[in-house]
């Protein structure tokens, strides 16, 4: 019977070539209206329910606070698609943020030169999570848990006996304000999303993270794509970490701590699948200003930091719940 | 074996096993395959048909054996050995991914990149010309699916097949290799599924096929390959063969007389 029902409805349909970017565009719109609804939501709750969060300063200091997590997240979302998973990314990000202020504190660097030695220790610390796993067959989840401790470990020892700090204004105005990290976000999301759905290495990811056999089969460099993406994801860590120390115009191998989790969780509330083969950036983008809005929100009301935890820890759950609800009714 | 002086061999393989440690997946076996024929690869379950298919494409390594295209022996270790060597496989349930369009399916491992430097540098990929080719193909196989951007999780096992099998006739070059396409299909959509293997032949694929269905090796297929217990046990023309001997040669309880 539904052999029946399937064919006859692909033979009354015609062609339609013409309709194909509405289409698209309908059809990307019909998959982030709900996030965007839950956001918009969320932040209506909070304006009703606090008067000083209804500030335009409230609204900037959100996106402020989201931006240098969300670009770590971009990076976060590519590897989550590409079906793997990285919990090394916050040490990449202390890692990175020591050597970028030894190389401004200590060997007085220009700026630019440390920003590319920051970015180029990143994609590399990334690609070797990824090299590792291709070559011993090591569960992502295991091995980004061994860099999560080592990269940690590493920033200490590159950071004692040093005073990490007062970079020139040059490096700090990549940090100021919120305007630029907020641009810098937009761009990186941008970039990001033009990777994943306009190039050839970005689609492999999600037919990877789909079904990494069917990908294999089809003559796909599985091995060497993983490679990439987990090198885009520390490239985005780096980023990330370039831009926090600029802000705080000091660098600690303390920074970046469970900022991996953070990530994760806006990537998965966004809606990117946390089995791998769907999701994008603006889901991703959508799903950290989500959390912010949450964080700052409840500390508008005066709800502790340890709830305001307990809270997100119910929101990554419930959002995972969903996903897998999806999954199953499909 | 009974053939007609005047089909050219496209594919001779010799010797092929497969084991798994002490396990014998496949043991020794030999195969032809003649030009613009239909060949038929037939046999209980754990015979060895599937694996015979994965060493031939490259899926899995072989243990040892040779494969020789017109003549020339050729390497397959890998997919894409076989897809340069111009085979083209649908293997069973690892046929499309289902979080990709079908456009994006049909060229996985193969887009079409942009002319432009955006091509060149980055890897852009140019998916006008890609529907087009697809939307053109289509028509031309009588397959009707006008979305071909939404993803393959949203067709039937009969529509997703036929994108399989299209996938062989855009890019086979000589070989189409088919793990039971009609597996978990319908009667109405198993039809439209053996007579795109039919048009497989038009467009000048040879094919091997695995199956369970006697009636498609009846009215399909050429010739039939019977695999026992990893060895193979009889090869037959079609003509010269019915579907109880059949059925006793995959159960070992005819033997091959002709071997």
């Amino acid at each position: 019977m539904s052999d029946m029902s399937q064919n006859s409805s692909t033979q009354v349909s015609t062609p339609a070539p013409v309709g194909r970017s509405i289409d698209l565009l309908k059809h990307q719109f019909q998959q982030i209206w709900q996030v965007l609804a839950a956001l918009v939501l969320i932040y209506l709750v909070f304006f009703v329910l606090s008067e000083p969060f209804r500030s335009l300063d409230t609204l900037l200091s959100i996106f402020g606070q989201a931006s240098i997590l969300a670009i770590l997240a971009c990076g976060t979302t590519v590897v989550l698609i590409s079906g793997g998973l990285d919990l090394s990314v916050g040490s990449i990000f202390a890692v990175v943020g020591v050597i970028v202020g030894i190389a401004l504190a200590e060997y007085q660097l220009p700026a630019p030169v440390a920003v590319l030695i920051g970015l180029g220790a990143g994609a590399l610390l990334g690609a070797l999570n990824g090299t590792v796993q291709v070559l011993t067959g090591v569960p992502a989840f295991i091995v980004t848990l061994g860099g999560l401790t080592a990269y940690k470990g590493m920033a200490e020892i590159l950071a004692s006996g040093r005073d990490l700090s007062r970079f020139p204004d040059s490096f700090q105005v990549l940090g100021s304000g919120y305007l630029v990290p907020m641009l810098i976000m937009f761009g990186v999301a941008l970039l990001t999303g033009l990777f994943l759905t306009k190039t050839r290495l970005g689609n492999h990811a999600f037919a990877i993270g789909g079904n990494e056999e069917v990908a294999r089969l089809s003559g796909v460099n599985v091995r060497k794509s993983r490679i990439y993406y987990y090198m885009i994801g520390g490239l985005l860590a780096a980023t990330a970490a370039i831009l926090e120390i600029a802000k705080l115009n000091f660098a600690m191998p303390s920074r970046g701590q469970s900022y991996e989790l953070f990530a994760i969780a806006a990537v998965v509330i966004g809606g990117t699948s946390l089995f791998g083969g769907r999701g994008g950036v603006g889901k991703t983008l959508i799903g950290m200003l989500i959390m912010q809005t949450i964080i700052v929100g409840l500390s508008y009301l005066g709800v502790s930091t340890s709830v305001q935890r307990i809270a997100i820890g119910i929101i990554i759950i419930a959002a995972v719940y969903w996903d897998v609800w999806r999954r199953s009714s499909r | 074996m009974t053939q007609p002086t005047s089909a050219r061999t496209i594919l001779k393989a010799r010797g092929l096993s497969k084991h798994y440690g002490g396990v014998v997946a496949l043991d020794s076996v030999d195969m032809d395959l003649h030009e613009g024929e239909v060949l038929a690869v037939v046999g209980d379950n754990g015979a060895g048909k599937s694996t015979l298919i994965k060493v031939l494409t490259g899926a899995i390594s072989k243990t040892a054996g040779t494969v020789e295209m017109y003549g020339q022996e050729v390497q397959i270790n890998t997919p894409t050995d076989a897809k340069a060597a111009g085979m083209e496989t649908v293997y069973q349930d690892l046929a499309l991914v289902n979080e990709l369009s079908i456009t994006k399916n049909m060229y996985l491992g193969r887009e079409l990149l942009r002319k432009d430097f955006t091509g060149r540098l980055f890897g852009a990929l140019d998916f006008a010309r890609m529907d087009t080719e697809v939307r053109a193909l289509f028509q031309k196989l009588d397959i009707r699916i006008v979305d071909i951007y939404r993803e393959a999780a949203a067709f039937s096992g009969g529509q997703r097949q036929a994108v399989a099998l299209a996938k062989t006739v855009m890019f086979g070059k000589r070989i189409a290799i088919l793990d039971e396409p009609t597996a978990a299909l319908g009667v109405r959509e198993s039809q439209m599924a053996m007579n795109l293997v039919r048009s497989l032949k038009d467009h000048g694929l040879s094919v091997i096929m695995i199956t369970h269905n006697m009636q498609h090796v009846m009215n399909y297929c050429d010739r039939v390959m019977v695999l026992r217990l990893g060895r193979l046990a009889a090869v037959r023309d079609v003509k010269d063969v019915d579907g109880d001997t059949l059925v006793g040669l995959i159960t070992g309880t005819t033997e091959d007389k002709a071997a």
